[in-house]
């Protein structure tokens, strides 16, 4: 009796451990993660929908109805990014993740110059060599510092209503997401 | 000989079973860590960041979601009215109340895994704090209801449970979370359905 006891004991001390390591292997091995999903809906430097249009397929799970939004993949071993957008929309806010979906920056239109969407992400190495030598047209786009390798940027913009959804769309679509 | 095999296998089964069994449990069916709470609302302002619990890491990789950042803003999800009844779609509800500052904010309803819930053609999914009419002392109104309603309507349909999402863009609330007090509105159930 008493080993059974014990049986049962060591399967809970057992089933504690387990718990912990599935739970903290989950995010490295999951195959359903916002990053897997852009894989398969489009390539690297270029803006996927994260609705398709016919609103049937999500990319990634973030639908507010009344936001078109945009995701781009990208590598900074390739490079730094540059993120432009052309035109103005009500309201845009991008977010830059890591590989596992982690936002580790984000800002907004008003924190853009004039409200243009003009960003350059980049890692350490990269702003040292930017620094010394800074080409004349980054002066004014917002620099994002990370540590990161792959990332994933997201671009998403208000729209009040259906009037505005042929305009909010040509935006989403003109922006450019390339190594710089 | 045999005695020992059960207790191994039986060993084995707990802690495989349990441990698999109770993330699973603990992923899709408790809320999450680290919630800010607002009456019935509730938002999680560490989601999708490196400072998120490991819970909101596992259910994050497995959602596909990109969290909002906090210089976009902020979800607040009501999954009951104010009365702690759970949200119906069968019901008609009645939103009242002020939001904090931010430079708009979007309401709309979706299913149980916070989906919007699909529109008949011609509507669009959700109001917003820019096309709203507002009482003479600046809170609001909104009726949710499956049926067509005055003043700020916001349409649901199908049956079943049902969530409410309540944005907030470029708030301070998403960069100073618990530092100030505030409040958002309530939700009041007015009617059901047969």
């Amino acid at each position: 009796m008493s080993k059974l006891f014990y049986a049962i004991l060591l399967g809970l001390v057992g089933a504690g451990i387990v718990h912990i390591v599935i739970l903290l292997l989950i995010p490295a091995f999951s195959e359903r993660d916002a990053w897997s999903r852009l894989e398969k809906s489009g390539p690297t430097y270029s803006f996927v929908k994260t609705v398709t249009d016919d609103d049937t397929v999500q990319t990634i799970k973030s639908a507010d109805p009344l936001f078109e939004s945009a995701a781009c993949r990208f590598d900074l071993r390739n490079g730094p990014v540059r993120i432009l957008g052309t035109g103005t929309v009500p309201f845009w806010s991008v977010s830059v993740y890591d590989r596992r979906g982690q936002n580790l920056y984000s800002f907004n239109d008003r924190i853009a110059t004039g409200g243009v969407l003009d960003l350059l992400i980049v890692n350490p190495a990269q702003i040292l060599e930017l620094r010394k030598d800074p080409p004349p047209e980054i002066v004014s786009a917002v620099i994002a510092e990370t540590e990161i390798e792959e990332g994933v940027v997201v671009l998403r913009s208000f729209m009040p209503d259906s009037s505005w959804s042929r305009h909010v769309q040509n935006y989403i679509n003109q922006a450019v997401c390339e190594t710089f | 000989m045999l005695k020992t095999i059960f207790l191994t296998a039986l060993t084995l089964l707990i802690a495989i079973g349990g441990g698999a069994a109770s993330v699973w449990y603990a992923l899709n069916r408790i809320d999450g860590l680290g919630a800010l709470s607002v009456g019935v609302w509730v938002a999680f302002p560490a989601a999708g960041t490196p400072y998120a619990d490991p819970y909101s890491k596992a259910r994050i990789a497995r959602e596909a979601a990109l969290p909002l950042g906090a210089a976009e803003g902020l979800s607040f999800i009501a999954r009951e009215d104010t009365g702690g009844g759970k949200l119906s779609r069968n019901c008609t509800y009645r939103i009242e109340g002020r939001v904090p500052a931010a430079r708009f904010w979007t309401i709309y309803a979706g299913d149980d895994s916070l989906d919007p819930i699909p529109q008949s053609a011609g509507r669009t999914g959700g109001l917003h704090s820019r096309q709203i009419l507002r009482q003479n002392d600046g809170s609001f109104l909104v009726t949710i209801s499956t049926h067509p309603s005055e003043g700020n309507w916001l349409p649901i349909a199908g049956t079943g449970a049902m969530a409410l999402l309540m944005t907030l863009y470029d708030t301070p609330i998403a960069s100073n979370s618990g530092v100030e007090q505030f409040e958002l509105p309530q939700v009041l159930k007015v009617a059901c359905d047969e």
